[in-house]
Order: structure tokens, then sequence, then C-alpha cells
């Protein structure tokens, strides 16, 4: 890892960081236990595209183990990393057919972070209860992922034009 | 760029979508339609402790605790406390329960009668995330 990968990847990851933090200090916009924007995945869509899987992974990692001391919350950790990997590992595979775009990519992606929540609430509940609530998750997750792909896409074409990666 | 990416959205990416949809179905399908009324059951608790626990079929019952007695009605449709000898008449008030997770109170009498079953019965009400 070169000086200027190690430097980008730091960036993003406090990026990352500060959306989820700040993310958290607003009450979510639809009143939906489990509902977030998830702007911290956005950061995860960009540096797969722009860094490539491996980088997104490190970025990821760093996100949410920092994120949860920060919170101060363990219990939280098996959840957002569920999720955040869980998101990840979908994308890297969907981002690898060059027929879909950004879009299709982050929808993928919104709906794998939610599948890795539940399967983390079922996990700790040992209980398949969770699961009753995943349809609606995941219909949610439809305008989310479109929403953080839409950003995603621009920030991507402004990074190509400014020839930034 | 590692991958110079789509910007702007495909045909394909419906197909996502439709995945999604698909799965989302799947699961509602699996947990909605099913008939959660045959795991609903009426659980008796008097003094804290877990007594007796019914079936939502026709029947009456007595309760003695605490110097009151209690009388219960069990139907298809739900469970109500039909009179009470306590001088409050909360429970009698109360009137029918028949979703899981709801209850009635009869204080003086200390007894609760509940509704138990679907996902209710995990025991939590909320999981911090």
């Amino acid at each position: 890892m070169t000086t200027k990968q190690l430097t980008r990847c730091a960036v993003l990851a406090s990026l990352a960081l500060a959306l989820s933090y700040v993310e958290g200090m607003f009450p979510p916009p639809v009143p939906l236990p489990g509902f977030k924007l998830g702007l911290a995945n956005l950061v995860t869509v960009f540096a797969l595209y722009a860094l490539g899987a491996r980088y997104a992974l490190l970025i990821l990692l760093t996100r949410v183990l920092l994120g949860a001391m920060f919170a101060g919350n363990a219990s939280a950790l098996l959840y957002s990393l569920l999720g955040a990997l869980a998101a990840l590992f979908a994308m890297a595979l969907l981002a690898r057919s060059r027929r879909l775009s950004v879009y299709g990519v982050s929808v993928g992606g919104a709906a794998a972070h939610n599948i890795g929540q539940v399967c983390a609430a079922m996990l700790t509940l040992t209980s398949a209860a969770p699961l009753a609530y995943l349809p609606v998750l995941l219909v949610v997750s439809l305008f989310t992922g479109a929403l953080t792909g839409l950003i995603a896409a621009l920030l991507l074409g402004a990074a190509q034009r400014l020839k930034l990666t | 760029m590692k991958r110079s990416p789509e910007l702007k959205p495909t045909k394909y990416d419906a197909l996502v979508v439709l995945a999604v949809l698909a799965l989302a179905a799947l699961c509602a399908a699996r947990f909605w339609f099913a008939p959660s009324d045959a795991a609903r059951s009426v659980v008796i608790s008097i003094n804290g402790a877990k007594t007796d626990r019914l079936p939502f079929d026709d029947a009456e019952r007595d309760y003695k605790n605490n110097g009151y007695t209690v009388h219960i009605r069990v139907t298809a449709e739900g469970v109500c406390v039909e009179h009470a000898d306590c001088p409050t008449q909360d429970c009698v008030k109360t009137g029918t329960i028949s979703r899981p997770g709801q209850s009635i109170v009869c204080l003086p009498a200390r007894i609760v009668v509940s509704v138990a079953g679907g996902a209710a019965d995990a025991g939590y009400d909320a999981v911090a995330g």
C-alpha cells in the first residue's frame, strides 16, 4: 500500500465515520425502527469503484470498529458489522457485472445491509421473529439504495471529471 | 478509477429491484399470511408466576388469589374478565383482549391475564442497534 492509497483510505474512513455520526444526530425522516438512510454506505460504494473491493473492506472495518467504540455500544457492533459486510459482499459481486449501474449496485447493497442486520437480530434474539420485519426493510431499502446510488453517481462523475482517482 | 462505472441507471438495474421485491414478498408471505392464531394462547399469571395456559376455545374459569375471585371467559375471539369481586373493577373495564402482547391486570388479586404467541413470545420490547 502506497502512502497515497493509505491517505485515501484514511480520509474515506473518517468521512464514513463522520457521515454515520451526523446521520445519528438527526431523527430519521421516516419513523421506522431500524430505518436509516445509510449515508456511510455511500463511502463504501465510492471506495468500491474508486479503489476496489479490498480497500473498501479496510475502510468499512475501520469505520465499523471505530464507530462502535465511539458509540460505546458493543452490542451494536454485531449489527453494523454484519450489515456492512453483507452490503459490501453483495455490491462487490454486483459491481462485477458491467451491465449494472451504480444505482443497481447501491440498491443491492442497501438490501443486503438490511438482510445482514436482520440476521444479526436473529442471532442475538435466537428467534426467527425479526425475519417478519424484513419485507418492510427491503422495500424501504429500494428507496434509500436509489438515493445513495444517485449521490454516488454524482460523486463518481465528479471524481472522473476532476481526475481525482 | 479502478473500474469505470456506469453512472446512469440501466434496464438491468430493474432486475436488482425486482429481485429485492421478490425476496420481500417471499418473506412477507411466509410470515404475514401464515395462520398465527394457532400459536396464540391465554396465559394467566398469579403473583407474577405463570400458573395457567389456555387455548382460545370457549371456557370459563375462576381464579382465586389474595382474597379475591376473578372470573374469566375465553372465546375464539378473545379473553375477558367477566366479573371480579375486587373493589376497583379495572380488569372488567379493560374488556376483551385478543392480540399477542395484550394483557388484563387485576391489581388487588395480583392476577395478570395475557395473550401469548407470535412475535410477542420472544419477550423483547426493543433491542438497541
